[in-house]
């Protein structure tokens, strides 16, 4: 792989966003260190929506069903079966891909507004199915509780959350900057002139497709093994989506950073403000900023940077 | 068992297609889709609620308190969000679903979160041959048609229904004939707010009122469309009545838990294999 | 090579009760120039549309270099060699003159997509081929005027290599300058690649140097051919023109 000049530069800001992480247990808390935790799985979930939704155009109202099946397979696996975990993980990758490729097929035929609908009915009958089919499997509307967990203390699940998050992070990063993430933003824009440029974009929407659902699918799956427990009420919800979307949007979609900020900024600044609001108040609250912010600054936070990191250099000029 | 399945899929129908009405009208005019439309509902059954059985104002007083915060909050919907993004669909549809959620935290706010039961509009419960209906879910199928059918002579016989058609059927067009769109857009996201605040009521008094009842009115409005295709309300009461009749038979036959299922398989079916709706692009 | 290079045989395809195109046959040979013209709505679009599996055909095949193209998809399409410019122009949007023309150089190849860098130096190249300044190449296709827009399109088309481009309106909402440069271009690229053509334009006055032979159609079907002398003076035209 070619690495051009500006990449090299931005992978030095990676790094040290990597390095600085990394020393932050040595001065917070684990009270902080829990909260990030949540920070880095919604910044997963943020950037498996990101690089479909963001990418191609296809919205997706279904993250949840994605994210809920990776959950679901290997608590199903480790909990039912005593599977152990380093395979019902890997599995429960594998299966997130399979139900993104049910997802896939919607789009062969259909894509905007309708599209997104679709997804969302996907979400909301696994919601309906778990609690009544075989609920001695799933644990109908209870869920499972009780999983084991991969690791235990919160610097351990800090390590372990960061790194993959980074590690997803910068691949996904990489991945959007090469010639398939330019290719993938065209069809966003103009997907037939995408064809009428020699592209498959059914072969391109599948790769995004499953990049995206693969994603989900290990962020659900740790997800699960750290809070111990998965239910369809929390998971397949539209609060939940809402939370998954607005830290895309409101970092910035299309960026993959954006949405790992978003998702840093939304934790902090729910934990924040939990003693001042302690209930739905923190909902309205921050989803009156993101409304705001996406009807004046469609580009989020990431571009407000990106923003004034241009204008610096242009005054130290 | 066929007869309780007529008429509970009748009523069932009749609902359904009243809790549409509001959300096709926006998408046939507008072209977008308004995930908000379920807070309508929502705000339509709180405010009775508040002004009914908190507040101990008349019946008709509620109702018409109702409809003035639908028609409300259709409009401040389309002022301060849609307008800004009128030109896209994608956006107007994750906005109105953030403005969604929102709204639920707000209710959960104000009424706090745990559900309440709702006195139904009128009492009493009819029977015929051991079926029993209560005059309450009659009433609302009554208004529904009252409403459909208000709602097709307004359209055909007035100014400004016809203008309102126009705008719906050819956007430029409408344009070049003097009509002023944005106006149109006012008044049909005013009477979507109204439309969906009245469905609300009867919603409310049918299932119960809590901060999450908006997602289900708004996956039957969503199912509507997209079973009748744009625009024509004969094809959209077709639609309510293909989704509560399927509806009422799998719960009924099958089991009852799988009340939305059955529904949100035949919004993908449907969209899968007639992408534009089993009646196609219609007027309105 | 033997028999002509594309040939559509009794194309037709409806729209529920418009028939758009009905019964089509022509050829093109390598190298050669062919117009095509006829009034509004007469299928012209459509034919192109058809070419490049855009739409599927209610009948009829089409043929490219002596194969049954008729249920190939667009990309493979392309791949073969064919290629087509927009009435309207269709850039994305959001991206420099570069990263469209880049778009148009990729490989149909996942791996390669991801391993293989761009190749500027070669964007700018085509860019320039085409007529574009180099500032131009870092520019969005909303600051462009019409004619670097139907530019651009060219510039993705050339990116894909070609064999026969189809030109759908390139002199529509041009100015005489504009038109001037996009015919020159098009006779410098023939004289330097090849290229066979198939130009719609209702602008008969700059059509009429480029062409060697014209289809006239009209409602969906060939009403006259021949040379561009020929077609205009004949009265079946004249009327499908100036008739109604
Ligand atoms: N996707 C479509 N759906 C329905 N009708 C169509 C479609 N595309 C074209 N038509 C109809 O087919 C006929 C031929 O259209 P076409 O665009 O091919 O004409 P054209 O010769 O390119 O005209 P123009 O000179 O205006 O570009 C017209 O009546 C048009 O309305
Ligand atoms: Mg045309």
């Amino acid at each position: 792989m070619s690495i051009d000049r500006e990449t090299k530069r931005y992978l030095v800001w990676w790094l040290a966003f990597g390095v600085l992480m990394c020393l932050l247990p040595l001065g917070v808390g684990p009270g902080t260190l829990r909260i990030l935790i949540f920070a880095h799985f919604l910044a997963m979930f943020a950037m498996s929506w990101d690089f479909l939704s963001g990418r191609t155009g296809y919205i997706s109202f279904g993250h949840p069903f994605l994210i809920g099946i990776g959950g679901y397979t290997t608590a199903i696996l480790s909990f039912r079966f005593g599977v152990p975990l380093y395979f019902s993980i890997p599995a429960a990758v594998v299966a997130t891909m399979v139900g993104g490729t049910l997802f896939f097929l919607p789009a062969l035929r259909i894509r905007g507004t309708y599209f997104a609908l679709v997804t969302l009915a996907f979400m909301e009958i696994l919601y309906q199915l778990t609690k009544v089919v075989a609920p001695k499997v799933t644990g109908g509307t209870r869920g499972i509780s009780g999983l084991e967990s991969i690791v235990t203390g919160a610097v351990n699940n800090y390590y372990l959350s960061f790194g993959i998050m980074f590690a997803i992070g910068v691949v996904l990063w990489l991945l959007i900057r090469t010639r398939l993430g330019v290719a993938l933003s065209a069809i966003r824009m103009n997907e037939e002139a995408v064809r009428s440029t020699g592209h498959s974009t059914t072969k391109l929407k599948l790769f995004a497709f499953m990049v995206s659902a693969a994603v989900s699918g290990v962020g659900g799956a740790f997800y699960v093994h750290y809070i111990g427990s998965i239910a369809p009420r929390g998971m397949f919800e539209i609060n939940f989506l809402f939370t998954i979307l607005v830290a895309a949007l409101l970092g910035g979609a299309e960026t993959i950073i954006g949405p790992i900020m978003g998702a840093y900024f939304l934790t902090v600044l729910l934990e924040y403000l939990r003693p001042v609001m302690p209930g739905m108040e923190r909902y309205l609250l921050y989803g009156g900023i993101a409304l705001v912010l996406y009807v004046v600054r469609p580009a989020g936070i990431y571009s407000l940077i990106a923003d004034a990191g241009r204008k610096m250099q242009e005054w130290r000029r | 068992m066929a007869l309780q399945i007529l008429i509970q899929g009748f009523v069932l129908s009749g609902l359904y297609a009243l809790i549409a009405v509001g959300f096709t009208m926006i998408f046939s005019v507008g072209r977008v889709l308004n995930l908000a439309y379920g807070v309508y509902i929502m705000l339509g059954g709180y405010i009775y609620y508040a002004a009914l059985q908190e507040a101990g104002l008349p019946v008709f007083a509620s109702f018409i308190l109702a409809i003035l915060a639908g028609v409300t909050f259709g409009l401040l919907t389309y002022l301060l969000l849609v307008r800004r993004l009128e030109d896209n669909p994608i956006a107007v549809e994750i906005s109105t679903l953030i403005l969604a959620v929102v709204m639920q935290a707000l209710i959960v706010v104000i009424f706090g979160a745990a559900p309440k039961t709702m006195w139904p509009v009128i009492r009493g419960v009819l029977r015929f041959e051991g079926i029993s209906v209560t005059m309450n879910i009659l009433l609302a199928t009554g208004v529904s048609w009252i409403v459909l059918g208000g709602l097709t002579a307004f359209v055909r016989y007035t100014h400004l229904g016809r203008a309102i058609r126009a705008v719906s059927m050819d956007r430029k067009g409408a344009v070049i004939s003097g009509i002023e769109p944005s106006f149109i857009s006012m008044v049909t996201w005013a009477m979507s707010g109204a439309f969906g605040a009245i469905a609300g009521v009867f919603f409310a008094t049918f299932t119960q009122l809590d901060s999450h009842m908006w997602v289900f009115p708004l996956i039957i409005s969503v199912a509507v469309v997209i079973v009748g295709g744009i625009g024509s309300i004969v094809g959209s009461l077709i639609a309510a009545h293909i989704i509560g009749f399927v509806e009422t038979i799998t719960t009924t036959l099958i089991a009852a838990e799988l009340r939305g299922v059955s529904t949100m398989l035949l919004i993908i079916l449907v969209l899968l294999v007639r992408p534009k709706g089993l009646f196609g692009r219609a007027e309105l | 090579m033997a028999g002509p290079l594309l040939e559509v045989r009794d194309l037709r395809k409806s729209f529920g009760g418009i028939h758009a195109v009905q019964g089509l046959s022509f050829g093109v040979d390598e190298g050669e120039t062919l117009g095509l013209i006829g009034p509004n709505g007469a299928g012209k679009t459509t034919v192109f549309n058809l070419i490049m599996a855009e739409l599927k055909p209610t009948g009829g095949e089409i043929w490219f270099r002596g194969e049954n193209i008729t249920r190939v998809p667009t990309h493979e399409r392309v791949k073969r060699g064919i290629a087509r410019t927009y009435q309207v122009p269709q850039p994305f949007g959001e991206m420099s003159v570069g990263a469209n023309i880049r778009v148009g150089m990729a490989p149909d190849d996942l791996w390669k997509l991801v391993t293989e860098g761009a190749d500027h130096a070669a964007e700018a190249e085509i860019g320039r081929s085409v007529g574009f300044s180099d500032e131009q190449i870092d520019t969005l296709p909303s600051e462009l005027a019409m004619g670097d827009l139907r530019r651009l399109e060219m510039a993705r088309n050339v990116a894909v290599s070609p064999a026969l481009l189809l030109l759908d309106e390139v002199f529509a909402g041009l100015t005489l300058r504009e038109i001037a440069h996009i015919s020159e271009l098009l006779v410098e690229k023939k004289r330097k690649d090849g290229l066979t053509y198939i130009i719609v334009s209702h602008d008969l006055r700059a059509l009429a140097p480029l062409v060697d032979r014209v289809i006239v159609m009209s409602f969906g079907a060939a009403i006259a051919q021949g040379t561009f002398d020929e077609v205009v003076r004949d009265a079946a035209v004249r009327e499908a023109y100036l008739g109604q």
